[in-house]
């Protein structure tokens, strides 16, 4: 059995919990709490150690999803979970009070994803938050070195969460036969 | 898998909530092998402190009066100097290699205490025989490193089905090209100009449903569905006569489809062209992409992404493009109408993007699985 791994990370109450039941062939595991401090505000339950869903690909190949803790303090198990990973899906919320120091965070905490081009951004709440706009996340990312794949999503939706895998799929090997 | 015979370091949490330690579990247990193991504070030997919980400042300094030689590792998110000998500071995100070696460190520090207690109490009592005690870790250095598809009858709504040309063929050339000023996208795209210049909303009057362009929220408002608004723009008409008025105001949304401007174009202009290209348009030419597309709000075109991917990579010709991914030239020429309505898309205009020929796509180690990956995704 082959075995490779998708992360998905971001802040607090950006989606990543329902981002990986979006896609999950299994009903995921997920270790949400009841938030005991200022993330409560944010979110009724935040991640405790991490969130897991699971793609079955046909023969033995699956590909498993992981999303990190959303709160800071977590954040060493950040390393654990991206060590092999075939690429990182960064969510933004855009309702959050900074979403470019969430952006810049992130990326700082993920270079290794970034220099390799191994990673897509999606952007949340953008319905509740129509700013700052698509085209602002991509000026903050122009002294990144490659152009990153932004999008405008919702992490209820199964279409959306796909085209954000699809566009990471296509970075890594534009090659790739539909 | 753990030596049994070696008994793991203990460190204690010291203010951290059920889910932070569970957090620490996973982290000992899976990925340190059960190197460490996470108890209370009494029967701990190490101790770890997150500064930046409420509190965490004052946790330190009880935590010091009650243990004052107990190593501890101090972390936050903003650089700490700490200057004592078994206290370290790490900074967050914390590394796992750099945790390790600082749990590392500091039970170097219980070794040698206990080193010297030995020496002690056999200089003390040389004839007492010791307890046989499990041996520490070593603490040798850490090396371990830690949108939409379309479908068949869309696609020749969109793309249309004419085959590839030959670019030295002046008739099958004359066939490619469009004029998008002769359409609905021209007489938007005009209007979006000019009210982005004044900064006032517009309504662009014609013989279709009245159109709104609310320029501070991005928006358009269209009083028809889709069905009725594309005849007027797979329909070339040089004569129509185009009224833009501009106002302060807007009408309601109440009953009017929403677009955003850059969708909105996007779609007219996949209308218009039906996988051909504006007119003059260099098929021999790098194009560049700015970036991508906002895809999950855009209608997708068969191999945009593929497109998208290679275009941000590096400048390629259209008609190179088609060539480097094996896919019939009317989805590059469409993806790169409506890439080029929204000024995302142009030719290059430096001179070094044409000395090179753009490289051949390098296939990735896992192409097979990528494959069937996004097979599953489009399922």
């Amino acid at each position: 059995m082959s075995d490779y791994k998708i992360i998905f990370s971001g802040p607090v109450g950006a989606g990543k919990t329902t981002a990986i039941q979006s896609i999950s062939d299994i009903l995921p595991v997920t270790t949400d709490e009841q938030a005991s401090d200022m993330t409560r505000k944010m979110k009724n339950g935040t991640t405790v150690a991490m969130d897991y869903g699971l793609i079955k690909l046909p023969g033995t190949e699956r590909i498993h999803l992981y999303g990190t803790p959303g709160q800071e303090r977590f954040d060493f198990m950040w390393e654990i979970l991206t060590n092999g990973g075939i690429g990182l899906v960064l969510l933004i919320n855009n309702q959050r009070p900074d979403p470019f120091g969430d952006l810049h965070f992130f990326l700082n905490a993920f270079q290794a994803f970034i220099k390799q081009g191994k990673v897509v951004i999606g952007v949340t709440q953008m319905d509740q938050a129509d700013t700052p706009r698509i085209e602002d996340y991509h000026l903050q990312l122009e002294n990144s070195g490659v152009k990153i794949p932004v999008f405008d999503i919702d992490a209820r939706i199964k279409k959306d969460v796909s085209i954000l895998l699809e566009a990471l799929l296509y970075s890594l090997d534009p090659g790739l036969e539909e | 898998m753990s030596d049994p015979q070696v008994s793991p370091i203990r460190v204690a949490a010291i203010g951290m909530d059920q889910r932070q330690r569970n957090a620490l579990v996973m982290l000992f247990g899976n990925h340190c092998r059960n190197r460490y193991i996470l108890v209370e504070e009494d029967s701990s030997e190490i101790c770890i402190i997150d500064l930046d919980l409420f509190g965490g400042e004052r946790l330190w300094q009880e935590f010091r009066q009650r243990h004052p030689d107990r190593p501890l590792i101090l972390a936050s998110l903003k650089p700490r100097q700490v200057e004592n000998g078994h206290t370290l500071f790490v900074k967050k995100p914390i590394p796992v290699i750099q945790l390790m070696s600082a749990i590392d460190q500091l039970s170097q520090i219980l070794n040698n205490r206990a080193a010297e207690q030995k020496i002690e109490a056999a200089q003390n009592a040389e004839t007492t025989p010791s307890e046989p005690q499990h041996p520490r870790h070593s603490v040798s250095p850490v090396t371990q490193k830690v949108a939409s598809l379309m479908t068949e009858a869309q696609e020749k709504v969109f793309i249309g089905t004419s085959p590839d040309i030959d670019p030295d063929n002046q008739a099958q050339l004359a066939k490619i090209y469009y004029d998008p000023q002769h359409y609905l996208q021209g007489h938007v795209q005009q209007a979006l100009n000019q009210a982005t210049r004044y900064n006032k909303n517009v309504t662009i009057e014609g013989p279709w449903p009245a159109i709104d362009m609310i320029i501070a929220k991005q928006q358009i408002m269209v009083d028809a569905r889709e069905k009725h608004l594309r005849p007027f723009c797979t329909v070339p008409d040089a004569t129509r006569e185009v009224e833009l008025q501009f106002h302060e105001q807007h009408k309601s949304a109440t009953g009017r489809r929403e677009y955003s401007i850059y969708a909105f174009i996007w779609q007219l202009a996949l209308w218009a062209s039906r996988g051909r290209l504006p007119s003059g348009t260099n098929l021999t030419q790098p194009i560049y992409l700015r970036r991508w597309p906002n895809f999950s709000r855009l209608v997708v075109t068969p191999h945009a992404l593929a497109i998208a991917a290679l275009w941000t990579r590096q400048p390629r010709s259209l008609i190179d493009t088609a060539k480097s991914l094996g896919i019939p030239q009317r989805y590059v020429f469409a993806f790169y109408s409506a890439a080029n309505a929204v000024q995302l898309a142009g030719e290059t205009r430096r001179a070094v993007d044409t000395l090179l020929e753009p490289p051949a796509i390098k296939q990735a180690e896992n192409r097979g699985l990528f494959s069937k990956l996004l097979s599953r995704l489009r399922g």
